[in-house]
């Protein structure tokens, strides 16, 4: 690329070299779309939202998208070290959300809370250690190891309950949880955020967020530094199934009710606000920060979606390009810095 | 590559000199890939003999299933081997089949139905190898527009065909036992494998799976083989879909979520390896035929569709953690935790 560049300015005729300032000028541009575009996209689309979509700027409509953005961000939050440590994604978190739901509404009412949390921290931990011996001891591939957790988790979840819903007591802390508001936040918000704020600290702070940022960027440097590279993607799993497990609590408490199909669509809604917010998914680079971002871009594009009445299909249609279109950004701007 | 590989059993049976065997079972495990597969087959067959023999004697049934997973695996196999993934193939048959069934007319319906799986092949390799995106990535955006694309199509429920008898027809055994899908499959099967075995074109794709930039320097045209590959599995997909609807007379939208992971299984248990090089398609062959069985026996058993992914995406799992570099990462990994104080390891 930068032989071509030479040759350009010096042989070419005035058009190819247009040509060229043009194709450089849009790679500038993808490059800086990709680190800052989120907050412009962010802005218009609320600016959009408001003057155009009905019934969007209301108090129960602006409750209600927090409502539904909190356990989607929590999640988004978690699966961000998994994203950032250079391993694409979680997929399994499909399964864990509606396990820790259920595990959360169904064991509190038989055996009480403090069990149901410890049940679903263990289970937790067994998802994050399966999935991270699995990719980051035996090096297997992420997206086929997670999907397999999730058929697995996901059909133990139903074989156990039979695909029955849980309702959880109509008074209880559960519910208090669910239904206390502040103003127009949701406690489940300010969880939400102190989440972020937590993981992102844990990620920019602490030897392990480092070592996870190091790892998705240089694998081999990382290796021969002498850190213990399984130990940090089991350690990236974990934070993710932490955070599929937090974002089930959220999700099971916002409705006071668990079913084993809640969490349909999580994998790739989070997947999108990590990828949207600017988090690489070639690893490496990204912050729980700007996952927060995009939680609140994606949940916003969805709320629009619902509120214009398109389907379960045209939002997957319109979620799923916006993955494709905002890693197709991203890897334009590398191109564009590798040149 | 492409002959049997020798049964496990054999392999016990040299254990007299421990190191000979060791090196030779290492050799054997090097040069073969479909030796996992034989086994699963093995356990599978002797499984269902034993609890459920029927599974047999409905062999049409069983044939069937074996025959829908083991050709959306084919498909994988080429874009596998080239050290991508194709994880849209299962929205892909999705899309397809409903899309035959919006037609009036099958005769219209149908090639517009595996022309949409070519297209949906070109767009993969054009994200892959145009754009630069992770083939994991771009798949996936493609597998969840395109299931979304399925519900849009189809209005979100099963969309009857419009010639419901040729269905019902499609179904009907023509030669011998074969229904018209295995017929289709074994001539994909016979194509496929001669086409990688002994077509250049085809063996260019282990060369670029093996070594994309050994295959680029030795002028190979990469991105045309990677092109190639990613519509060989979009096309083989649509047709999967084609029949699947045609056979069950009405296009589900929903359809194929089972049959991914079971196809993935089969063709990475088949010892297709993930980075990219080697396999076989008689490897997916042996895969897609312990994997269908087995579905086929647990469900004529009386599992729960349930129970069945969880046996499935345990398969899925231990095949992808079993093959050869998986087995020798995870051995590096216990070294290196053993002589940890001894300084960085070499690359390696």
């Amino acid at each position: 690329m930068t032989e071509r560049a030479t040759t350009a300015s010096t042989h070419l005729p005035p058009a190819a070299e247009i040509e060229q300032e043009l194709e450089e000028t849009a790679f500038k541009l993808s490059e800086w779309m990709s680190q800052q575009g989120i907050f412009i996209f962010t802005a218009a689309l609320i600016l959009f939202a408001t003057l155009f979509i009905d019934g969007f700027a209301s108090l129960p409509n602006i409750t209600d998208v927090f409502n539904r953005a909190a356990p989607i961000g929590i999640v988004a939050a978690g699966m961000t070290f998994v994203v950032i440590s250079g391993n694409y994604l979680d997929l399994s978190v499909v399964a864990q959300v509606a396990t820790a739901g259920v595990v959360l509404i169904a064991v509190s009412n038989a055996a009480g809370l403090p069990l149901a949390i410890l049940v679903a921290i263990a289970i937790a931990l067994v998802y994050g250690l399966v999935n991270g011996v699995a990719v980051g001891i035996f090096k297997a591939n992420a997206v086929i190891v997670t999907l397999s957790t999730t058929f697995i988790g996901l059909g133990m979840l139903r074989w156990l309950t039979g695909g029955s819903i849980y309702f959880g007591p109509g008074d209880g802390p559960i519910r208090l949880f669910g239904s206390t508001r502040i103003g127009p936040l949701p406690l489940a918000m300010i969880v939400f955020i102190g989440v972020t704020l937590l993981l992102s600290f844990v990620l920019t702070r602490t030897n392990f967020g480092f070592m996870v940022r190091s790892y998705g960027s240089n694998r081999e440097a990382t290796r021969l530094a002498g850190v213990n590279s399984g130990l940090v993607v089991i350690g990236a799993f974990t934070m993710s199934a932490l955070g599929a497990m937090l974002g089930g609590f959220v999700l099971a408490a916002f409705s006071n009710t668990a079913v084993s199909a809640m969490s349909e669509g999580y994998d790739f809604r989070a997947l999108a606000a990590i990828i949207v917010g600017g988090t690489s998914v070639f690893g490496g680079r990204g912050s729980v920060l700007r996952t927060l971002l995009g939680v609140v871009f994606v949940s916003v594009l969805t709320n629009i979606m619902v509120l214009s009445g398109w389907g379960f299909g045209l939002q997957q249609m319109a979620i799923g390009l916006l993955i494709v279109v905002a890693v197709s950004v991203d890897a334009l701007a590398r191109k564009a810095t590798a040149a | 590559m492409t002959e049997t590989s020798t049964p496990p059993a054999q392999q016990v049976g040299s254990s007299q000199h421990a190191d000979g065997a060791v090196a030779r079972l290492r050799t054997i495990l090097g040069r073969r890939t479909e030796g996992r597969a034989v086994a699963l087959l093995g356990v599978v067959l002797v499984a269902t003999l034993i609890l459920e023999p029927v599974v047999f004697t409905s062999y049409e049934v069983t044939l069937g299933r074996v025959a829908l997973i083991g050709l959306v695996a084919l498909g994988l196999t080429a874009v596998i081997l080239m050290g991508e993934l194709d994880l849209a193939v299962a929205s892909t048959l999705a899309v397809s089949g409903v899309i035959m069934a919006s037609f009036d007319s099958l005769l219209v319906g149908i090639p517009v139905a595996l022309a949409t799986g070519l297209v949906i092949g070109m767009v993969n390799a054009f994200f892959v190898i145009v754009v630069g995106i992770n083939s994991f990535i771009a798949t996936l955006g493609m597998l969840f527009f395109l299931r979304g694309a399925a519900f849009v199509i189809s209005d979100e429920a099963p969309v009857r065909i419009a010639d419901i008898d040729a269905g019902i027809a499609f179904g009907r055994p023509v030669l011998g036992p074969l229904t018209p899908r295995m017929l289709i499959f074994v001539v994909a099967f016979v194509a496929l494998h001669i086409f990688l075995t002994r077509v250049r074109v085809g063996r260019e794709f282990y060369a670029v799976g093996g070594n994309r930039e050994a295959a680029y320097d030795a002028g190979i045209p990469v991105a045309r083989r990677v092109f190639t590959g990613f519509m060989i599995s979009g096309f083989v997909a649509a047709l999967a879909g084609v029949i699947n609807a045609l056979e069950r007379t009405a296009a589900d939208p929903t359809a194929g979520s089972s049959v991914l992971l079971a196809s993935f299984a089969a063709a990475i248990i088949g010892g297709v390896l993930l980075n990219g090089g080697r396999g076989s398609v008689f490897g997916t062959l042996l895969g897609a035929s312990s994997l269908g069985i087995l579905q086929v026996a647990l469900t004529l058993s009386g599992v729960q569709v349930d129970v069945q992914n969880i046996v499935i995406g345990g398969v899925l799992l231990i095949a992808v953690i079993t093959d050869p570099n998986s087995l020798r990462a995870a051995a590096g990994s216990f070294r290196a935790l053993v002589r940890s104080r001894s300084g960085p390891q070499p690359p390696g």
